[in-house]
């Protein structure tokens, strides 16, 4: 099975038993990997019944096929689930060295069930598979975590995803990190890890990724490598990392301040990328086989932390500018204190964003927060509410749940910002209207992961043989729905690869890469086909979890029109946009079911 | 009158356009960093012409037309077919997407690029309003 090992360690903690289990080659050949291949798997696993934190979630890591390939960029894997955050299909994908390490230990994936009755964790070593006793790794941040089973195992090779505080106190916005601080953070994954008392799964292994056609798929990677050399946003990440884009998109009016409601504020420039670069940057970091290692290794003096990983642009958003704090090192720390307890920092940061606003119109007190004030702009406040959230201590409790709960607990939930209850990353449906149908129609909730319009209508990842070309960001047309659409087939072909989307050589390179990888012969439209039928089995989990049409909606915070900056003024139009995002899809235009028969194959 | 692209007479009223652009003056006021455009040839121009100008705090100074890239080095240089600079002065391109796509491949520093993006806007903006002859 070219492209695949073809099996997947399935771990039962009810019953302490591991076993290997064939790849389904009906179900890779049509959902490829990662997270489309998970959905195939769950669809069958996943009732209405199926408590997220309850031992019958099923937790499925998963890879792609050239994942562990000298594929440059294809280095993550997926995490899926029923999320406890939304109550809907649950994805996160990370990027780092697990990924190919598993592969590497001999799976593609790993299927976990049941909950152990005391904290454990699971090595995977060259096609071994053992449950350990977690005993005061309980407890510990991802960092010590990563370390301490390093050391368990007497390899410093080993690669971890584990989880920190937060996923052992089953907080709903819990991530699970590899690699540092690399994290597979959204809808609260974590949280399904530590509801099954797993701390984490340690992977190594000497084998090999086997490919159809090797030479020629070395000989097509070597030439994609190549195309990066002179590229400008390969460039651009190198120097500024993903924080690079902060000025632009203040310029843009995407980058949200002060919790949605502002366009523009000129404070906001003060958590340039650049400046992240040129004051606090200590080194570059980079993903398995990655030359473009946009990650940032950074440093702030002030609060004594001197080997932080990040700041990303999502980080400056959502505990920066979302929150008022323009002061980068505050930021860097804040994001420090999410990396350390295993917290996703988006939904963390849109959480304490609406607190902020709770506060600030009376609609939540001091004597609701165990007497702190929830000000804009109040960084110390800020960390210490993540420490809170992530132990559900005080008036953590409350944020653990997410931000849809805090609004509807204040009995305001026209204020929340989320889709589907997963909270709004840091690129404004108003700066780029496509993205208002990236957000409604995400299977997993609002997330930039799932199309993002912003790159493409900048310029970058412009695929035109499969009608992926750069428009007018504020294009309120059905065209411009069904291109969203496209976009978010693509990308789902890419969660499923498990490919960055940073990395975009091309539809005729990257179809030569997947053939010579698994020898399936693919033409160009098969790809679109494939990514579709991702998109469809996503949404048929969702539909068979209770999600309807009536889903498929923005919060109503983002769609009042901002009064300053690059976007003043300007709504998407859902109606027509949706419109032109199901006729791309085929789904039916009344209850939004996929009509045509790109699902359930076989 | 228009002014025929790419020309000495046209990067001189580039530079007499900036001066006195509130808007300009503005979104430049940290920019510091001379340019030079090169137009390469394509189907409808058959030559390379270097058009140099000396950008600093939101003004503008010294433009005009080079012969070669030896004559004058600078801290930018863009370089792009003249009927991609033709889409761009025309408004069907926006500058920082044909960056990001590579139509408009910059060399220099990418640091005052990212941080004063609007600049870079304001700059295209005001080259909009020049009466541009393109010579068909």
């Amino acid at each position: 099975m070219n492209g695949y090992l073809g099996k997947i360690l399935r771990v039962d903690l009810n019953q302490s038993r591991l076993w290997d289990e064939a790849l389904n080659e009906d179900y890779a050949r049509n959902y490829v990997g990662g997270s489309g291949l998970a959905a195939r798997y769950l669809y069958e696993m996943l009732e209405t019944s199926t408590d997220p934190l309850g031992p019958e979630n099923p937790l499925f890591f998963l890879t792609g096929p050239l994942v562990g390939t000298s594929m440059t960029s294809a280095g993550r894997y997926s995490v899926c689930a029923r999320s406890p955050l939304t109550g809907i299909w649950g994805e996160a994908n990370s990027g780092g060295f697990f990924g190919p390490e598993l592969r590497y230990a001999g799976y593609d994936g790993v299927l976990i069930t049941g909950r152990a009755v005391q904290p454990i964790w699971l090595s995977i070593i060259d096609g071994q598979a053992a449950l350990h006793a977690a005993g005061d790794m309980w407890g510990s941040d991802i960092y010590t975590t990563q370390t301490r089973l390093r050391e368990a195992l007497g390899d410093s090779k080993v690669r971890v995803a584990c989880i920190g505080l937060a996923g052992e106190n089953k907080v709903k916005l819990a991530g699970i990190a590899n690699d540092h601080g690399r994290f597979a953070a959204r809808t609260g994954l974590g949280a399904v890890m530590g509801s099954k008392n797993l701390k984490a799964i340690a992977a190594r292994g000497t084998g090999k990724v086997p490919l159809y056609a090797p030479e020629e798929f070395r000989t097509t990677t070597n030439q994609i490598l190549a195309l990066y050399k002179d590229d400008f946003p390969a460039q651009s990440l190198r120097a500024y990392g993903t924080a690079g884009y902060v000025n632009l998109s203040h310029m843009l009016g995407d980058l949200p301040i002060r919790y949605f409601q502002l366009g523009e504020y000129a404070p906001a420039d003060d958590l340039s990328g650049v400046d992240l670069s040129e004051k606090y940057l200590t080194r570059n970091t980079a993903c398995h086989k990655c030359v473009i290692a946009c990650g940032r290794q950074t440093q702030s003096p002030t609060y004594n932390d001197s080997k932080v990983d990040g700041p990303e642009y999502e980080t400056v958003g959502a505990l920066g500018s979302l929150l008022m704090i323009f002061n980068l090192e505050a930021v860097i720390h804040a994001g420090h204190l999410c990396n350390l307890y295993g917290l996703d920092i988006i939904s963390m940061g849109v959480t304490l964003g609406l607190a902020c606003e709770l506060f600030e119109r009376g609609l939540l007190t001091s004597a609701d927060t165990g007497g702190l004030e929830i000000r804009y702009g109040d960084a110390e406040v800020v960390f210490h509410l993540i420490e809170l959230t992530a132990r559900r201590e005080g008036f953590g409790a409350v944020l653990a749940e997410g931000n849809a709960a805090l609004a509807e607990s204040a009995g305001v939930p026209e204020l929340s910002a989320t889709v589907n209850r997963l909270e709004v990353p840091m690129h404004d449906p108003r700066a780029y209207l496509g993205m208002a149908v990236t957000y409604a129609l995400s299977p997993r909730g609002a997330c930039h992961m799932q199309g993002d319009m912003f790159n493409l209508d900048l310029g970058q990842s412009n695929h035109e043989d499969v009608g992926l070309e750069p428009g007018d960001r504020h294009d309120n047309t059905f065209e411009k729905g069904r291109t969203a659409a496209r976009l978010q087939a693509w990308r789902n072909l890419y969660n499923s690869l498990t490919l960055c989307q940073f990395e975009n050589p091309g539809v005729q390179p990257l179809l030569a890469v997947i053939n010579t990888a698994t020898g399936w012969g693919l033409e160009a439209e098969d790809l679109m086909t494939l990514g579709k039928r991702i998109v469809n089995i996503k949404r048929l989990v969702n539909f068979k979890l209770g999600l309807t049409r009536a889903n498929d909606r923005l919060p109503d915070l983002l769609l009042k029109p901002l009064k300053e900056g690059g976007s003043a003024g300007y709504l998407p139009d859902m109606p027509t946009l949706l419109a032109g995002a199901y006729t791309e899809f085929g789904w039916d235009a009344e209850s939004g079911r996929p009509l045509e028969d790109l699902h359930l194959v076989p | 009158m228009a002014i025929k692209f790419p020309s000495d007479e046209w990067i001189k009223e580039l530079s007499v356009k900036l001066n006195v652009s509130e808007s300009y003056a503005k979104a430049a006021a940290t920019w510091e960093g001379d340019n030079i455009f090169v137009v390469l040839p394509d189907a409808d121009y058959a030559d390379t012409t270097y058009l140099y100008i000396n950008l600093q705090h939101g003004k503008a100074s010294d433009a005009r037309k080079l012969n070669s890239l030896d004559e004058q080095k600078a801290l930018f240089t863009t370089s792009a077919p003249f009927n991609t600079w033709r889409r761009v002065l025309e408004g069907r391109l926006d500058p920082i997407q044909g960056m990001f796509s590579g139509k408009l491949k910059l060399i220099g520093s990418m640091a005052q690029v990212q941080r004063t993006p609007k600049a870079t806007y304001e700059m295209v903006k005001v080259a909009a309003q020049i009466d541009t002859d393109f010579g068909s």
